[in-house]
This record gives C-alpha cells, sequence and structure tokens, in this order.
C-alpha cells in the first residue's frame, strides 16, 4: 500500500490560498511557500533538501471539473 | 496478476451555496516522480482522469525541471471552462513507485497551474494501465503489468 497523501496535506494547514508549497517528505515538515514555484524549490534546495514534493494551495476549495 | 493499491485523498471543501455545510471530496491523488527528457527530476501529485485525452501537468512544472518550453512542440487544448490553451510536450517519465515506471508523452499548460497536480490521461497511462477505482472503499489499484 502506498503512503496515504493527506498526511502531506495537513501540513498545508494556514498557507495563504494560491501559494506553491515546498515540502520535505523525510522531515514531513514545510520547507518553504509563496507566490513563486521556482523560488520555492530554490529556497527549499538552499535548506539541502534537492527533491521537495511541490504542491500548490488551490485559490479556492472548491469542486473541480476537467 | 500484481496490483498496486492507493488510497484516496479525502479534500475538504469550505461552505458554498451548494454545500452549504462544506463538503468532503475524494480524489485519487499518486505522488509521483516526474523525469523529464532533460534528465530533471522532481517528485509531483498527479491525479489518473481518464476522461483526460493525455497526460497533463502544470506548465510551472517545465519550468522548475528546466526544459525550454518555447523550444518544444506545442498545440492547443481544452477543458471545462477554457480553450485555446497553449501546451508543450515533452517525454517524461512517471514513476509512480512500487516498482510502476512508464514513459509518457506529457502536455505541460498554464492551465494547469491554478490546480497544481498533474492529471493522468489515456495516451500514456490508461493505454498501458488498467485502473479500478472503488470509490466506495476509497481506494484505486492499478495493474503493475502492462496491457
Amino acid at each position: 500500500m502506498a503512503t496515504a497523501i493527506v498526511d502531506l496535506f495537513d501540513l498545508l494547514e494556514g498557507i495563504p490560498a494560491g501559494a506553491w508549497v515546498a515540502i520535505s517528505e523525510r522531515q514531513h515538515s514545510v520547507l518553504a511557500y509563496g507566490a513563486d514555484a521556482q523560488t520555492v524549490l530554490s529556497e527549499a534546495q538552499s535548506k539541502g533538501e534537492d527533491q521537495p514534493l511541490i504542491v500548490r494551495v488551490p485559490e479556492q476549495a472548491s469542486s473541480m471539473f476537467f | 496478476m500484481a496490483k498496486i493499491s492507493y488510497d484516496y485523498t479525502p479534500v475538504e471543501l469550505a461552505a458554498s451555496e451548494p454545500y452549504p455545510q462544506g463538503i468532503t471530496m475524494y480524489r485519487p491523488l499518486i505522488r509521483a516522480t516526474i523525469t523529464a527528457s532533460n534528465g530533471n527530476s522532481l517528485p509531483w501529485l498527479v491525479m489518473p482522469d481518464s476522461g483526460a485525452d493525455a497526460c497533463l501537468l502544470p506548465v510551472s512544472l517545465a519550468s522548475l525541471l528546466k526544459l525550454d518550453v518555447l523550444r518544444l512542440p506545442k498545440d492547443l487544448t481544452g477543458g471545462v471552462g477554457s480553450s485555446a490553451n497553449v501546451t508543450y510536450y515533452d517525454t517524461v517519465t512517471l514513476n509512480l513507485g512500487s516498482g510502476l515506471e512508464f514513459k509518457a508523452y506529457a502536455g505541460f499548460t498554464a492551465g494547469m497551474d491554478n490546480v497544481g497536480f498533474g492529471l493522468l490521461g489515456q495516451n500514456g497511462f490508461f493505454d498501458k494501465y488498467n485502473v479500478e477505482f472503488l470509490h466506495r472503499q476509497k481506494r484505486f489499484t492499478i495493474e503493475a503489468t502492462r496491457e
């Protein structure tokens, strides 16, 4: 069974809508967040995490249709 | 035949006119590692979507992977609420864990930036693997062996 992502989503609480977030899966923590994905990745890498999981907090927590 | 099982991810949606109490939706998200044709890779969330013609990723990910999108083949794609989205294509490798790895000719579009995660669509994913959605059990499976 693969790891549930819900544990990672718990980390997003309190982070502004629309923000890109870099998560350390090893440390189970948020390394950086902000409006620009490249800046967020660079900040995470400067903290020693070469491969952070990058996710985005939705602008609105609403239903999605594709 | 071996199947890899994944849990649905519950997502709490805010109260709204149709859902005054808010509502929990369950999305079949998977943590993948995506490697571009230039060898750069990052972990990213993706979701199987049999309604998508192909695999589709946020264009921001292309930048993070240092792909020069202006040198990639492009076309216009559309979805609910949008059309004529410029979409750039690269052959990426997706590793979904548990030995499940495959190549897909995937699109990168700004239309997916608001969503943040990627879609695993028909070309590149559903044409390779059988997927079983067991929504009532809140899990889904992917057959580890390609058809």
